[in-house]
């Protein structure tokens, strides 16, 4: 099959006729850091079917992709769009909102990502009924804190109670996010505890924090970790590029 | 336990069974499998090439690390396979890592070398970062410890100055690729 080229990617999102078009199609503009004119309007369009009743699942799902291409794009014509869809009642929305606003560094989004954690464990990091899921998306709003990089006592307050959530991946997200706003190597001390973690979604979970935070000192320990070495290589490449350490690249090497 | 068990047995009979072991989704167990794999050396290499998983890209990829880690000549058809065709940049990277190490065969030199090279410079095209990555380590390799034919070996400095430049977006591979050039003195 050939590759599309970007001007059909561009029509087939435009197009409303065929959601599966449209959900790849937002998928590939962010993918390949898309810079068509009409990427950003017609990303933007799709968020629309949000406000539907009922939404339809099909459209959901594009707006969803769109929200992801837009955090790849980080362009600030969709900087309102993202910060008001962090107040949707959708879970999923929220919680692909606050990853494009931290990938995209946006300080003007801090204020309100705080605010979906200022409940803290008993509020936003409760379990909701019958699902796996918490009140809030409290792993994606904790990390974007810590891409967003606002280090202010407000910050740090609202992130420290998540260290002692009884969920380890909300545990390393947090601590992963005061790594990066303290730069404290207690925080990095206790996500490679979590590299000793019996469960293996754990242990990738904590190896990948490590990376995002670029902490050196970690790289024995992920060195020795007992996860897949694509995965090492991934949290290598985030501390090769935050220290810019040639030998990290040499740790690399020996694990391709 | 009972991985490091089989494997401290020593026995190419075992092959079979740890290859299973590798398709668990147990990484701390595939790892135990992997280095016990390698262990047993090249005796295994038939064994190895009929026992990719197609449905299990994570066996795949223990299965081609192994392979190149053996660096058997015989393994050549399947790494250039593996670096072609398969879906997943854990293959692919494991697969460019094997061009790059594999033993020549003396009688077949020249073939060999050329069909190792042509991987590494399709390598450096990929999509995905990784495998990138590893064709700009597989190049300096093969640079600076075997004499390569003078056209392939000016394509592959290009590849390696293009990786090195703007034109590359992961940051970690531009890295890479200017410390191979580096080394090479080239720059």
């Amino acid at each position: 099959m050939e590759p599309l080229t970007e001007s059909q990617v561009i029509e087939n999102l435009r197009q409303t006729e065929d959601p599966s078009a449209q959900y790849y199609a937002a998928w590939w503009l962010g993918k390949m850091r898309s810079q068509h004119p009409d990427a950003i309007p017609l990303l933007l369009a799709t968020l629309g079917a949000l406000d539907d009743s009922p939404v339809d699942p099909d459209r959901r799902g594009v707006a969803l992709n769109a929200i992801r291409a837009m955090g790849l794009l980080k362009d600030e014509r969709t900087d309102g769009a993202l910060l008001d869809r962090l107040h949707s009642n959708d879970y999923s929305v929220r919680e692909e909102a606050a990853r494009s606003l931290g990938t995209m560094g946006s300080h003007a989004a801090a204020e309100a990502i705080r605010s979906l954690l200022a409940s803290g464990l008993d509020g936003a990091g409760r379990e909701q009924p019958s699902t796996p899921l918490l009140q809030e998306p409290c792993e994606a709003l904790l990390e974007a804190l810590g891409d967003i990089g606002i280090n202010d006592a407000a910050t740090l307050a609202t992130i420290k109670p998540f260290t002692r959530h009884h969920r380890p991946l909300i545990c390393s997200a947090a601590c992963r996010a005061l790594l990066q706003l303290t730069g404290d190597s207690c925080w990095g001390e206790q996500l490679t505890q979590l590299l000793l973690h019996p469960e293996a979604l754990v242990r990738r979970g904590a190896l990948l924090d490590l990376g995002a935070a670029g902490w050196t000192a970690a790289v024995p320990m992920i060195q020795a970790a007992a996860v897949e070495p694509s995965l090492k290589l991934v949290a290598l490449r985030g501390i090769a590029e935050n220290s810019g350490n040639q030998q990290v690249l040499d740790v690399m090497d020996a694990l391709l | 336990e009972a991985t490091r068990a089989l494997c401290a047995l020593g026995d190419p009979e075992a092959a079979g069974t740890l290859v299973k072991v590798l398709g668990f989704n147990n990484p701390a167990v595939a790892g135990v499998a992997t280095q016990g794999l390698i262990q047993l050396g090249r005796d295994i290499v038939p064994t190895l090439l009929v026992s990719l998983d197609a449905r299990n890209y994570g066996a795949r990829a223990w299965v081609v690390k192994v392979l190149s880690a053996l660096r058997d000549p015989r393994g050549l058809d399947l790494l250039e396979h593996a670096l072609n065709a398969d879906i997943a940049p854990s293959v692919r990277r494991s697969a460019t890592r094997g061009l790059a190490d594999l033993e020549i065969d003396p009688s077949l030199k020249d073939q060999q070398l050329q069909r190792c090279m042509q991987g590494l410079l399709k390598a450096g095209h990929d999509d995905e970062w990784v495998v990138r990555y590893a064709a700009a380590f597989g190049l300096e390799q093969r640079l600076r410890t075997t004499t390569v034919d003078p056209s392939i070996a000016d394509q592959a400095v290009a590849m390696l100055q293009n990786l090195a430049s703007d034109a590359e977006d992961a940051r970690v591979v531009r890295h890479r690729a200017v410390l191979a050039l580096q080394r090479l003195n080239l720059e």
